[in-house]
């Protein structure tokens, strides 16, 4: 089989990857997601068991030009007309539908969701005609065109907080900027703090955030919030994998607008354009924005001249002590967390993150529990932590601008702990089975070597009886 | 001469006791096999059972054949390893016989409302005298919500399973077989929610034996008159089987559609009839979360919360007695279905059995209060490996089990069920698809399974008609009642190959289980997402080798026949009907509007039992009679947690 070539895409193109509501299986979605994000493309991947709401409000949020799903639960020809009819509800009838389900969706049934308006859902035959990349190519061929070109009234209505309109002036913003440096944007007559999220890949960011923006909806029943978040291009292809959605559960809220920015630029860990987004946000005059971006390396703290406060995010796992003095966010970060409190070594990086940030700060005198170094774990439902660390976060916020943002909600405030499944000290018991049933085998062996020889002895004393017998 | 009776002296010495005895007591065991009748007890049962069969040339084939060797090192190493069926390390099987009378088949249904799949099962359980039933759910369900009209919902109510959101739905579902019978076992493929459908089910036994109970003492007329009371007062109709009862079903688990033995029986009554229920109840829930994690993303609350529902369960099992209950069906079948093969399958299987095993103990529960309560379920697929699966397993599980745990014989004993590979169909040739299932089913008979489920032909390409399930069904009886050898029970016994592949298989799961050591265990591995990469990467390498022929399946990659072997696309499936989701939205909102004041107070109690680290289980027994599915589910998630995915 001869290679297909890929497809070289003409616009920025934005797709957003899931598999169906109550569907588990991920692996086609997977592989499918891979290739068009090698193929240019930026991907908002979902994951699996979306709603037909949660993906549409994706689309429109993140202004994508397509959808691509999967689906192999059944239920696909409700599922799909429902997405087609919800986009154009909501006046995005432009955003295309793909998908596959293998041998689940029927040809007549494909036919009907053609028909109906879905761009394409391919089957195993166009899989073993087209091939992978070039069942991809089709899709992001038909999704090579721009979502907006003009500005229109948008910059008037931004106040409506229409997810559309915001997001379409943000694509703009990334787009077209200079259709919008022309223009002054609105500024509503309050106080809009910006949180400054960080930190090292692999912290576990988005899960600290979503844990954030539980309790901030939680906490407020009325406030909004924007979610600005930022992943890295690749430089080889100019795709980019925008991975925070797939970790948030709390986002698919009216309240909460979240979109998700490629930095374009492989070296930066910023988009040029994140200070535009934050700008639309503002006009269109959410009650806080949170801004967060991948850390790419130790001297990173662009964030810091976009924020009000600053959050730092980091595990236990960043080498010899002597590391942190090379960290600047330490310098610059309101507040630090220390995630995964329950990973090896842990309570050593809380003293040591300790000590580096009296250091770079001058503040020997204050008590340790004073300073604004969190120990937290995210990914452990209610953690006491995280409590804490939320509730410094929105002091610090109304401490730094005065914002009407004080946090009412009571929550447990202890030390993080983790609650273990395995008790740390049973950790090993693969290993110790290992060495039990290899002890028994190595047992087995000696005992029987032991009654062989026995058998062999016994053996030659009979035979030599016997001669001894027949002897006399 | 001297010297060699020293030398005798001295091994006597170190011969363990245990061992001495095994080479002495031989003779004897042997003779067992050899007369006509064996006697052995299960749970206090004495049962006899035919050490012989006679085929048509009137040769008597032995159900148990022992080995001929006559050198102890031999007979030692043999008895210690290997050993007759029923005896440490149970390698050739945990029962020294087969049951007799009882073929290992589970009858598989789950399409429609309960009512269609209710039908389903009198049809293929008719005339068996044992009524295995395994039930599928559908996608709704699986992920704990209620059936709904919004379409992204609505499209799969019943759908690829049966639809059951209340302990009505179970009553329905399960209504004409007595759920309390020795020889009724019910089987539930559900995880996410396994605690919530259990209590369905269980409270669905338990008013069974209630209808017994009612029946039995003449009070029936005297129930009625309660029921219609309780609905008169509420200002509701009873709800109602949805059509005719189908052959078979004698509507046991009708008469208290709607409410419980709770509201009819006085409390004593209703609770001597309930804990004796939960003590003679049979069956299986999978409710193995940690391969879904792993392998097929049926999570629904986070990690830690679902490991915890487990534990309640469990103990609740301990404390009321549920002894013939498996509390998990820990699950190599969807691992290895994800594309790992057959070693990464057992492996991972068995890291997350003793998994369980370390967090039950953790929890304070004695090893032989809840191994027993353990089973396994493995795919069977074509490869090599799966000659030997059960006897690896059984063998790893009673060394660590005997010697780690100190657990009793009972714990010992790893009982499997077994299915063969749904990924080993293919949609071309589907004709062929049967010879390959033929296969693994007799490598799963050989190698002693407990259970087994035979796919039909046409599962790769749509749902199986009744034609292909009957053919399917076929496999396992011809194997079982017609192939000669199989009359023997242990023919694997004493084949080089097969000794070497259980050697070779053994060693190839403790590597793994050492690399999963090195990075924290089965749960800190999870983390990294260790398992969900290896099952990919081996899915890939298989994959591949099938694209460039160097594995070769017959009417796919080669052998194509003159057209070219094109894939067969069905005409129709399956799917649920307008009229059945209708149904089960009405009768879920008419449920809903019966208990919509019941409901908020136990869900309540639900959400303080999980804060106040109590037994959740023991509440869900109650919640489950007046709350559905979806709203237990979220009410849970607000205090455990929701299922985080990964990327």
């Amino acid at each position: 089989m001869h290679e297909i070539q890929k497809y070289q895409p003409k616009h920025k193109i934005r797709i957003v990857t899931a598999a169906s509501l109550f569907d588990g299986h991920d692996a086609a979605i997977n592989v499918m997601r891979r290739i068009i994000q090698s193929t240019g493309c930026e991907v908002i991947h979902l994951g699996h068991n979306r709603s037909v709401d949660e993906v549409v409000n994706c689309a429109i949020q993140e202004d994508a030009q397509s959808i691509a799903m999967t689906s192999y639960q059944g239920g696909h020809t409700e599922y799909f007309k429902y997405m087609f009819d919800l986009l154009n509800e909501k006046g995005a009838g432009h955003i295309k539908i793909f998908a596959g389900g293998g041998g689940v969706i029927l040809p007549d049934e494909i036919k009907e969701l053609h028909d109906y308006g879905i761009a394409r859902i391919y089957s195993p035959d166009d899989g073993r005609v087209m091939g992978l990349q070039g069942m991809i190519n089709d899709l992001v061929m038909q999704s090579d065109y721009e979502t907006v070109t003009e500005l229109g009234n948008h910059l008037a209505v931004l106040h409506e907080k229409n997810p559309k309109t915001i997001a379409e002036t943000i694509t703009i913003a990334e787009n077209h900027p200079e259709k919008l440096a022309s223009h002054k944007l609105e500024k509503e007559n309050k106080i809009i703090p910006v949180l400054g999220i960080t930190g090292t890949g692999g912290a576990g960011k988005s899960s600290l955030l979503d844990e954030l923006v539980r309790r901030y909806l939680h906490d407020f029943e009325d406030k909004t919030l924007a979610i600005i978040s930022v992943d890295p291009s690749k430089r080889k292809t100019g795709g980019a994998l925008l991975g925070d959605r797939i970790r948030m559960n709390s986002i698919n809220n009216p309240r909460v607008f979240m979109r998700s920015l490629a930095t374009r630029q492989a070296n930066l860990a910023l988009s040029k354009y994140v200070q535009a987004s934050i700008d639309i946000c503002k006009s269109a005059g959410y009650d806080m924005i949170i801004v967060e971006t991948s850390g790419i390396g130790q001297s990173d703290t662009e964030i810091t001249e976009h924020c009000d406060v600053s959050l730092y995010v980091m595990t236990s796992e960043y080498g010899a002590a002597s590391q942190l003095e090379k960290i600047d966010m330490l310098d610059f970060a309101d507040l630090v967390a220390i995630n995964k409190f329950d990973k090896k070594g842990s309570l050593d990086a809380l003293r040591d993150v300790r000590k580096q940030y009296k250091r770079n700060h001058n503040k020997f005198e204050v008590k340790d529990e004073d300073l604004p170094v969190y120990a937290t774990i995210a990914s452990q439902f209610n953690d006491p932590g995280m409590n804490n660390l939320y509730k410094a976060v929105m002091d610090s916020i109304c401490q730094k601008t005065d914002a009407p943002l004080q946090s009412q909600t009571k929550l447990t405030t202890d030390q993080s702990k983790k609650i273990y499944v395995i008790p740390p000290e049973r950790v090993r018991y693969l290993a110790e089975i290992v060495e039990n049933n290899r002890r028994y085998d190595e047992w087995v062996t000696k005992q029987s070597d032991i009654a062989q020889k026995l058998y062999q002895f016994k053996g030659t004393m009979e035979m030599l009886n016997e001669s001894k017998v027949e002897e006399k | 001469m001297q010297k060699i009776q020293d030398k005798i002296n001295a091994l006597e010495k170190q011969l363990a006791p245990e061992c001495k005895e095994l080479i002495d007591n031989w003779q004897e065991k042997e003779k067992l096999y050899q007369e006509e009748d064996y006697n052995f007890t299960v749970r206090n049962k004495t049962i006899k059972i035919k050490t012989h069969s006679e085929s048509l040339s009137h040769s008597q084939i032995p159900k148990i054949s022992t080995p001929r060797y006559k050198a102890w090192g031999d007979l030692l190493q043999w008895q210690l390893q290997e050993n007759v069926p029923g005896e440490f390390p149970y390698t050739a099987g945990i029962y020294p016989f087969k049951r007799e009378g009882e073929d290992p088949t589970r009858m598989f249904a789950g399409e429609g409302g309960p009512e269609r799949t209710n039908k389903r099962f009198h049809y293929v359980s008719l005339g068996q005298p044992a009524k295995r039933l395994s039930t599928a759910f559908d996608s709704v369900t699986l992920y704990g919500e209620d059936p709904h009209v919004r379409p992204d919902i609505y499209g799969k109510i019943g759908n690829s399973g049966v639809s059951i959101a209340t302990l009505d739905d179970a009553k329905k579902l399960y209504s004409g077989f007595d759920l309390c019978s020795p020889t009724t076992s019910v089987s539930m493929t559900i995880n996410g929610p396994a605690a919530i459908l259990l209590g369905f089910f269980m409270n669905a036994a338990v008013d069974q034996q209630c209808e017994k109970y009612i029946i039995a003492n003449g009070l029936e007329k005297e129930t009625q008159a309660k029921i219609e009371a309780i609905f008169s007062n509420k200002g509701m109709t009873r709800p109602s089987y949805n059509g005719e009862l189908p052959q078979g079903n004698d509507g046991l688990g009708l008469m208290l559609l709607g409410v419980t033995g709770a509201e009819v029986l006085p409390d004593d009554i209703y609770q001597k009839i309930k804990s004796e229920a939960m003590a003679m109840v049979r069956g299986t829930v999978q409710a193995d979360i940690l391969k879904e994690d792993q392998a097929q993303n049926t999570c629904i609350f986070s990690t830690e919360f679902a490991l915890r529902l487990m534990g309640d369960i469990q103990y609740y099992f301990i404390k009321n007695k549920v002894r013939n209950f498996y509390s998990v069906s820990i699950s190599g079948y969807h691992i290895a279905e994800a594309g790992a093969n057959p070693i990464t399958q057992l492996a991972l299987t068995l890291s997350n059995g003793f998994t369980y095993v370390e967090y039950y103990l953790s929890r304070g529960m004695h090893i032989d209060d809840f191994a027993p309560n353990l089973s396994f379920f493995f795919s069977n697929g074509i490869d090599p490996e799966y000659a030997v699966i059960g006897r690896v397993a059984r063998r790893i599980w009673a060394k660590a089990i005997k010697h780690k745990y100190n657990g009793n014989e009972r714990s010992q004993m790893l009982k499997y069920h077994i299915q063969t590979s749904g990924r080993s169909l293919h949609a071309q040739e589907i004709d062929f698809n049967d010879i390959r299932t033929t296969l693994q089913a007799l490598y799963a008979i050989y190698d002693n399974c407990n259970s087994l489920h035979t796919n039909a032909y046409d599962e790769a390409i749509t749902t199986p008609t009744e034609e292909s399930v009957r053919r399917a069904m076929a496999i396992q009886l011809i194997i079982n009642r017609e192939l000669g050898l199989a009359k023997n029970e242990n023919p694997l016994q004493g084949s080089f190959i097969i000794e070497e592949m259980t050697n070779l298989v053994e060693d190839a799961v403790y590597t793994e289980f050492m690399r999963i050591n090195e990075r924290g265990g089965v749960l800190g591995a999870m983390e990294t997402m260790y398992q969900r990469n290896k099952i990919q990467e081996e899915s890939l390498y298989y994959e591949t080798l099938k694209h460039n022929g160097e594995y070769p399946i017959i009417g796919v990659n080669t052998f194509l026949s003159s057209k070219g072997s094109p894939t067969v696309i069905p005409q129709e499936v399956i799917r649920s009907t307008e009229e059945e989701k209708q149904f089960q939205i009405t009768a879920l909102n008419s449920f809903q509007q019966r208990n919509k004041k019941e409901a908020p107070e136990l869900l309540q109690q639900l959400k303080q039992a999980a804060i106040d680290n109590d037994n959740i289980f023991h509440v869900l027994m109650d919640a489950s009679k007046v709350c559905s599915l979806g709203q237990i589910s979220n009410a849970l998630y607000s205090v455990g947690g929701q299922y985080r995915r990964n990327m």
